[in-house]
């Protein structure tokens, strides 16, 4: 099953609902790094609230596709971790997720424009081309 | 002295000349313009051995000196040849003909058999030396030239440019060996110490494979580059690009990446303060 991968203006939003199989995992990953890179996306959240079980290898995809992404010029945050997911995460081992996380969706947004302004990136402002 | 030769040389010079010349345009012509000058060269190359065989008896022990008047018309036949791309078998070919036809023009001269079996003898050893030699030379020249235009491809490509006051701009194209690593971060340091730059920019959009040594090449640069106080923005790097650095487990820690060379500028610009703004707005700042 593909993941929708939402655009609010030149930030991506993508919410993974269900438990994805591996090759679903792989899609999801290459599809937001084409998507990114077609908009010239400046921020990307990714929010797993529904994920009640996030193991190694999903932890991973995450953290892999957060480098991809930053790669392309784009900063990351993950929100929605469940108290229950983070512990277990923690419990696998210290920095299993790299990105910043944020509580819910209106805090990452929060946090991705401000470091967007922070960057002071202006230069889609008066985009001629878009 | 040889006389065999030097009755060749007297009576049959002009005919043999004629018929090799004949030969090799017709094996030339076929693919390639005639060059202007060729001919003469042969006529030369043609005259110093027929002179060179009549000049000599049988040496067991002929060397072919390159300084000889021989030798030079050789080399400078075989160099014009390997200049326009011939092949090595088509410039010995060249040479095999000759004997042939002397071989032929020598056996129709009625003389004794001893006396033809030393000519042939002599013939062949002489043909021998020649052979080597110009297929050495042909060898050298190629080598020189390959070379060399390695080494001016080498040149072309690791321009680095400045694209503002304090922002330099590299463009990366094509395969990143040890060699061009070494040579680009050279070449980048040097430009950023002579512009005291402030901000790099490094464009991969023309590196087709992003793999293992090619980071590593890159993370060298950059961090070279920082050590003489530049700041590094990296992009072009492709979606493709991005998930192989990642899946290879590559991590350019804190190096600022953007897509597009475009938003690369955006943000080099950014760092010196300055912006590109359509002219009005600049009127009314």
């Amino acid at each position: 099953m593909r993941i929708p991968i939402l655009e609010l203006e030149r930030i991506v939003l993508v919410s993974i609902q269900v438990d994805l199989t591996d090759n679903d995992a792989m899609q999801f990953q290459s599809d937001l790094v084409e998507r990114v890179a077609k908009i010239e996306a400046l921020g990307v959240a990714i929010d797993i609230t529904a994920l009640d079980v996030v193991d190694s290898y999903m932890a991973r995809v995450i953290n892999d596709t957060a480098n991809m992404v930053r790669l392309l010029g784009a900063e990351v945050v993950i929100c929605g971790i469940q108290p229950f997911v983070a512990l277990t995460l923690i419990e696998m081992g210290r920095g299993l997720l790299g990105a910043d996380c944020a509580f819910n969706l209106a805090q990452a947004l929060e946090i991705l424009k401000r470091r967007i302004a922070k960057r002071g990136d202006t230069r889609f402002i008066e985009d001629e081309d878009v | 002295m040889n006389t065999a030769f030097q009755r060749l040389q007297r009576e049959h010079r002009a005919e043999i000349l004629t018929d090799w010349l004949q030969h090799l345009a017709a094996a030339v012509d076929r693919h390639s313009p005639h060059p202007p000058g060729l001919d003469a060269q042969r006529e030369s190359l043609f005259d110093a051995v027929l002179t060179t065989l009549a000049e000599r008896p049988n040496a067991h022990d002929f060397m072919l000196d390159p300084d000889s008047e021989l030798g030079r018309y050789l080399n400078r036949l075989v160099t014009e040849q390997a200049r326009q791309l011939a092949s090595p078998s088509e410039t010995v070919g060249s040479l095999l003909a000759l004997k042939q036809r002397l071989a032929r023009a020598l056996l129709a001269l009625d003389l004794s058999s001893d006396a033809v079996v030393e000519s042939l003898l002599w013939l062949d050893r002489l043909f021998d030396a020649l052979s080597l030699f110009a297929f050495k030379a042909f060898v050298d020249i190629r080598e020189r030239l390959i070379t060399e235009q390695s080494l001016s491809l080498l040149e072309l490509s690791t321009p680095v440019l400045k694209l503002w006051h304090q922002v330099l701009l590299l463009p990366l194209v094509g395969v990143i060996d040890t060699l061009r690593a070494r040579q680009v971060t050279e070449r980048l340091l040097e430009a950023i110490a002579e512009h005291e730059a402030r901000v790099t920019i490094l464009d991969l959009t023309g590196v087709p494979v992003l793999d293992t040594s090619v980071a590593q090449h890159l993370m060298k640069t950059i961090d070279a580059a920082r050590l003489l106080g530049t700041r590094i923005v990296m992009t072009g790097i492709s979606p493709e690009g991005a998930q192989t650095l990642t899946k290879l487990g590559i991590r350019f820690a804190d190096v600022v990446s953007r897509a597009t060379l475009r938003a690369g500028i955006a943000e080099a610009l950014l760092i010196v303060e300055r912006r590109i703004a359509p002219l009005n707005s600049e009127r009314q700042l």
